[in-house]
């Protein structure tokens, strides 16, 4: 999907962001301003070197972390303030989360992993047991349902993660560095399947990437320096690298 | 490689404490709460032990007694002499019966003189007078001090005279309370005190005379307030048998021995609870000190990227482990020893007794080495596993987590790692060591490390048990079970998870918590059937067979008799020979040849109330031939055994008696005082006195002596219903401490388990971030942790209270206590154990759960 096909309604709001923290007797500014919204569809990077506040960011947008001022709002609901288990269900239904380091539960096999944010917000595991299935071999692990994460490479527990994110159908993709622990090859499959579920599925999808590559591949870049936004580009399909055509 | 200095590696370990303070308090606090529950329990149980121990003491007035019926020999008095000079003091006491008479009464009336030195006598307990005044200030050369009956019977008041022997006395005060008056012999004829001046003059000891002479010692008391130790009685008693072979020796053990069992299994129970805190001070310590290695595994695997070795590393630890004991060990120490003081405060409207609290530096010493000991050892299997961590794993920490929960683990580290099993061994063998040296008591020492090591085999192979059945379980209902069974169950096999390190650590807290309980709920239980407020505390002596029916009768009419009289009767006799040898050539131990002349003797068809056969067996109803029950101390003296033959002489007729058991009393009930007991028919027809003993209300004895005396006068009545008092209220006292001290160490042991479980919170954190960010709401977090800590908590439940169970009952066997199976406790335990782990979990997860999860991961 490019940028003008993308709807204009904002599904991610963010308004005067700021964050800060106390570290021993210094106080560390991290975020000091952010205002932008990502309209529905869109695939945004986040780019910035280490430092500049994008893990943060990110981390404010999923509501796991409380900004110092300003809110965030995501299918137009605020959620900076609103108590944890509401936000909880908030995050369940519109957000799906791709950690870098995977962050699968190592007690489940990797169907459970899939299953579990149907389990936590749809209802009966049984109604959810199909659609887990299909996604698992939509990722290429068809094969890998009663295997424990331990049990995986890291591609394959991306992967994982990756199916987990999109079985409720979120609106929103939130994800941090996917591809930062993966060799290329894997690298460019999750890539893959990303760009995919966002064009099919019409998912708005912010990923945070230092990843110039990658990053190609957005709709829009905003680019993070010092805690500031310092660009926020808007690119067109001549950009994105022969590889993926 | 450069050597690592032990400066740098306390540096960096001091550094690395600063910056975790929160965390390093759960370590000391461990330590602290164990060796606390150590100081307190061992430190305050020795003060009131020696409280104790004076008070029962008290019912001989002194250590040991010898009783003679010679004066000693010059051998014997220069024998004497040297035991005086060695610090021990001594003192005489006469008795005799005498005539007394009055003014008043022209009949005289035979009396049990005592004659004293009131300013030594009595060495322990006090002689309660009333008017209440110091034996010392009353018992003049002129004056005596007579029980109430010798008033009632010759109608007499304080302030009257009396003349004995020769001499007229003034009657000064009255006898309420003779603290030794259960030791001494139960003769006819009411109490008078006399001093030994008084006696001189009263011209009553002559050559020939019948007077018995008891020479009382006492020990001079340890400088640092404890308990005498019995070894030092033993002892003297060991020299006074040597030197006085015509004596009768014994020591206040022997008085009343429902007290001094009492006391002993006391002993053997306060030992216990020492080394329960000790192991769970212990445990507390290496739970604490796992989770937070485990928290340094990124430290320690930069570390070693950067070049240190693992004996490097393991300095640093070892230092800041020793550190961490050192602290606890003297907080530990701080508090037990408040605790300490604080015990008698609390116990003071229960213990009605003063409690001297001497704070001794052995104990305190031993606190502090102990928990320091105890810290190193039970961290040294996690200091070892630093060996096994590699660098690689700050850079693939996420996919390398394969620590394997299950116990197989253990096995399989043990297996590969000589270290390991060489830590195992000295950690059993250093609580063993640890346990026979604060025991008081080697049998509880020993069933205690045995009963560790048991426990703990058991407890690995049953964990392995269940989680490998648990395993199976969920592989074949995994889809079926709801989801947050499932995940709750599925935590148990979280990959760095300590349920097998937990489940020992909580199944081992339980057992001994329990343990403790059991054992202290059977031997309190034990001590209030002893100590019951109905055994006999008034006696009657003389009976004649005549009035014996009469004596019933007017007894049971008695509104202020409480339960049915006790009567046994005495046939006089002498012991002419034993296994065939004459008397006056048996080879008697500290047996006067003389006693042998004034033998009681008394019959029953079964075995008394309060005697128990500890040899041979007891004869069945109707037994026709002459056999006979012997008192176990008095065979030993004269030198008999179950199939020996004492032949016995009373009145005209002689016969044989064959030994068919041995016998040992409660000192609590009338036949008690009976050492040769045989079946009615060897004694049929033979001349009888009957003794009776009966309970009456302590504040109205005088009433039923003045009905006896009215209708039986010469019967007499020995009121011992103080010093029984005595022996009650200690062992009513040594209840509450034992039930005290037992829920301190349960609430300290309580504690430790709880801050245990919380120490695994940290593995929990990462998975809470990750179930919140997937949409998992508090109260679904909550309930897959509930069900993976109530899981922990019934298995480590079932575990440690069937061992409780089988470690009591091997207990109280031992100390001849009765232990039934505990259902019912048994069960509450279980479901206690359950929600103690499922609330400690939630305690100390709560913050989490709270909070956002970028700010905990922040803040950890």
């Amino acid at each position: 999907m490019n940028a003008t096909e993308a709807s204009t309604a904002p599904m991610i709001e963010v308004e005067g962001l700021r964050k800060s923290i106390r570290n021993g007797a210094r106080t560390v500014d991290i975020l000091r301003g952010l205002d932008f919204a990502i309209p529905q569809g869109q695939f945004a990077a986040i780019m910035g070197a280490s430092g500049s506040g994008k893990s943060t960011l990110l981390g404010l947008l999923a509501g796991l972390d409380t900004p110092s001022s300003g809110d965030v709002r995501l299918n137009g609901t605020a959620i900076s303030y609103l108590p944890e288990d509401r936000l909880a269900q908030v995050r369940g239904k519109t957000i799906g989360f791709v950690f870098q380091s995977y962050q699968l539960i190592p007690t489940l096999t990797a169907l459970e992993n899939v299953l579990l944010p149907y389990e936590l917000n749809a209802g009966e595991t049984q109604n959810g047991l199909a659609r887990a299935r299909e996604l698992l071999t939509s990722v290429g692990l068809g094969d890998r349902f009663g295997h424990y994460p331990v049990q995986l490479s890291g591609g394959e527990q991306q992967r994982v993660a990756l199916a987990r994110a999109f079985i409720l159908r979120p609106p929103i993709v939130l994800a941090d560095e996917p591809t930062g622990n993966l060799d290329s090859t894997n690298g460019e499959h999750v890539l893959e399947l990303l760009l995919n579920l966002n064009r099919k599925e019409g998912t708005t999808l912010v990923l945070v990437t230092h990843d110039a590559v990658l990053a190609a591949y957005a709709d829009r870049r905003i680019t993070l320096r010092d805690g500031l936004i310092v660009s926020d580009e808007m690119h067109s399909d001549a950009d994105v690298p022969a590889v993926m055509e | 490689m450069a050597r690592l200095s032990y400066r740098s590696a306390a540096r960096v370990a001091a550094r690395e404490m600063h910056s975790s303070r929160g965390k390093f308090f759960f370590v000391i606090l461990s330590v602290a709460i164990g060796v606390a529950a150590l100081t307190g329990v061992r430190g305050f149980s020795s003060s009131f032990r020696a409280t104790l121990l004076t008070r029962a003491r008290s019912i001989m007035a002194a250590d040991v007694s010898a009783r003679m019926f010679e004066q000693p020999t010059p051998e014997e008095q220069k024998g004497l002499d040297e035991i005086a000079a060695s610090g021990v003091e001594i003192t005489p006491v006469t008795e005799l019966l005498s005539m007394a008479s009055s003014a008043k009464t022209l009949d005289p009336l035979l009396v049990s003189l005592k004659a004293v030195d009131p300013a030594m006598y009595p060495f322990y307990g006090t002689v309660e007078l009333a008017p209440v005044a110091s034996l010392k200030s009353v018992l003049t050369a002129d004056n005596v001090v007579v029980a109430d009956d010798l008033l009632v019977r010759l109608h007499l008041k304080v302030g009257d005279e009396l003349k004995i022997g020769n001499k007229l006395f003034h009657i000064a005060s009255v006898v309420v309370n003779e603290p030794d008056r259960l030791s001494g012999n139960f003769a006819a004829g009411p109490r008078v005190f006399i001093s030994r001046e008084g006696l001189d003059a009263s011209g009553l000891l002559a050559p020939g005379s019948r007077a018995g002479q008891r020479f009382l010692f006492k020990l001079p008391a340890p400088r640092d307030g404890s308990a005498m130790p019995d070894s030092a009685v033993a002892a003297l008693r060991a020299r006074l048998e040597k030197l006085l072979p015509e004596a009768r020796v014994i020591d206040y053990r022997e008085t009343n021995p429902a007290l001094t069992q009492g006391l002993d299994r006391a002993t053997s129970l306060l030992s216990l609870m020492s080394l329960v805190a000790l192991v769970l001070g212990a445990i507390g310590v290496g739970m604490a000190m796992r989770a937070h290695l485990q928290q340094r595994l990124d430290t320690i695997a930069i570390m070693k990227s950067l070049g240190a070795s693992s004996g490097q590393i393991m300095k640093i630890y070892l230092l800041q482990t020793l550190l961490l004991g050192l602290l606890g060990g003297v907080l530990g120490v701080a508090l037990g020893v408040g605790v300490q003081m604080a015990f008698p405060r609390l116990l003071a409207g229960l213990l009605h007794m003063q409690t001297e609290i001497h704070l001794q530096g052995r104990t305190v010493l031993t606190g502090l080495s102990v928990g320091v000991l105890t810290t190193l050892l039970f961290t040294l299997p996690p200091l070892l596993d630093i060996r096994g961590v590699r660098p690689v794993l700050i850079l693939r920490r996420a996919v390398e987590e394969s620590d394997d929960p299950f116990v197989s683990a253990i096995f399989r580290k043990l297996r590969k790692n000589g270290a390991q099993i060489g830590a195992a061994i000295l950690i059993l063998a250093g609580l063993a060591a640890i346990a026979a040296t604060l025991s008081d008591s080697t049998m509880v020492g020993g069933v205690f490390s045995l009963g560790l090591v048991s426990v703990l085999a058991v407890l690995l192979g049953a964990s392995a048990l269940v989680l490998t059945g648990l395993k199976w379980f969920l592989g074949r209902t995994r889809l079926s079970l709801p989801s947050v069974v499932r995940h709750g169950l599925a935590n148990l096999y979280r990959p760095g998870n300590p349920s097998a390190a937990l489940l020992a650590a909580l199944g081992l807290g339980v057992m001994q918590i329990m343990t403790v309980y059991f054992v202290q709920q059977a031997v309190v239980r034990q001590l209030h059937i002893t100590s019951a407020p109905n055994l006999p505390n008034v006696f009657l002596v003389d009976i004649t067979p005549k009035e014996i029916d009469g004596v019933r009768a007017l007894i049971k009419a008695q509104p202020s008799v409480t339960a049915p009289a006790e009567m046994l009767p005495v046939v006089s006799s002498r012991i002419v020979a034993i296994d065939g040898v004459a008397a006056d050539q048996a080879k008697l131990k500290n047996f006067p040849k003389r006693m042998l002349q004034s033998i009681s003797l008394t019959w029953t068809a079964g075995v008394p109330p309060g005697t128990s056969a500890v040899a041979g067996k007891w004869w069945q109803a109707g037994e026709r031939s002459p056999v006979v029950a012997v008192n176990q101390r008095d065979a030993e003296r004269l030198g008999v055994k179950v199939g020996s033959h004492i032949t016995f002489a009373a009145q005209d007729s002689r016969f044989t008696a064959t030994v068919v058991a041995l016998t040992k009393a409660d000192g609590q009930h009338a036949y008690s005082r009976a050492a040769f007991i045989l079946p009615p028919a060897t004694l049929a027809g033979l001349p009888v006195v009957w003794y009776g003993g009966v309970h009456a209300d302590p504040a109205r004895v005088g009433e039923l002596q003045r009905a006896l005396y009215r209708a039986y006068p010469t019967v007499t009545v020995i009121n011992v219903a103080q010093a029984l008092e005595t022996v009650r209220s200690v062992m009513i006292q040594i209840t509450y401490v034992i039930q005290f001290l037992a829920a301190f160490s349960i609430f300290a042991g309580i504690i430790i388990l709880a801050s245990s479980i919380a120490g695994t919170r940290y593995r929990r954190i990462k998975e809470v971030v990750v179930l919140k960010t997937l949409g998992a709401t508090r109260r679904r977090i909550a309930t897959i942790f509930s069900i993976e800590f109530a899981m922990l908590g019934l298995v480590a439940g079932v575990v440690g209270i069937t061992s409780a169970n089988v470690v009591a009952r091997v207990l109280l066997h031992r100390m001849d206590v009765v232990f039934h199976w505990q259902w019912g406790w048994s069960t509450v335990a279980l479901v206690g154990t359950a929600a103690l782990t499922v609330a400690t979990g939630w305690v100390a997860s709560h913050r989490i759960l709270g909070q956002k999860p970028l700010e905990v991961l922040r803040e950890e």
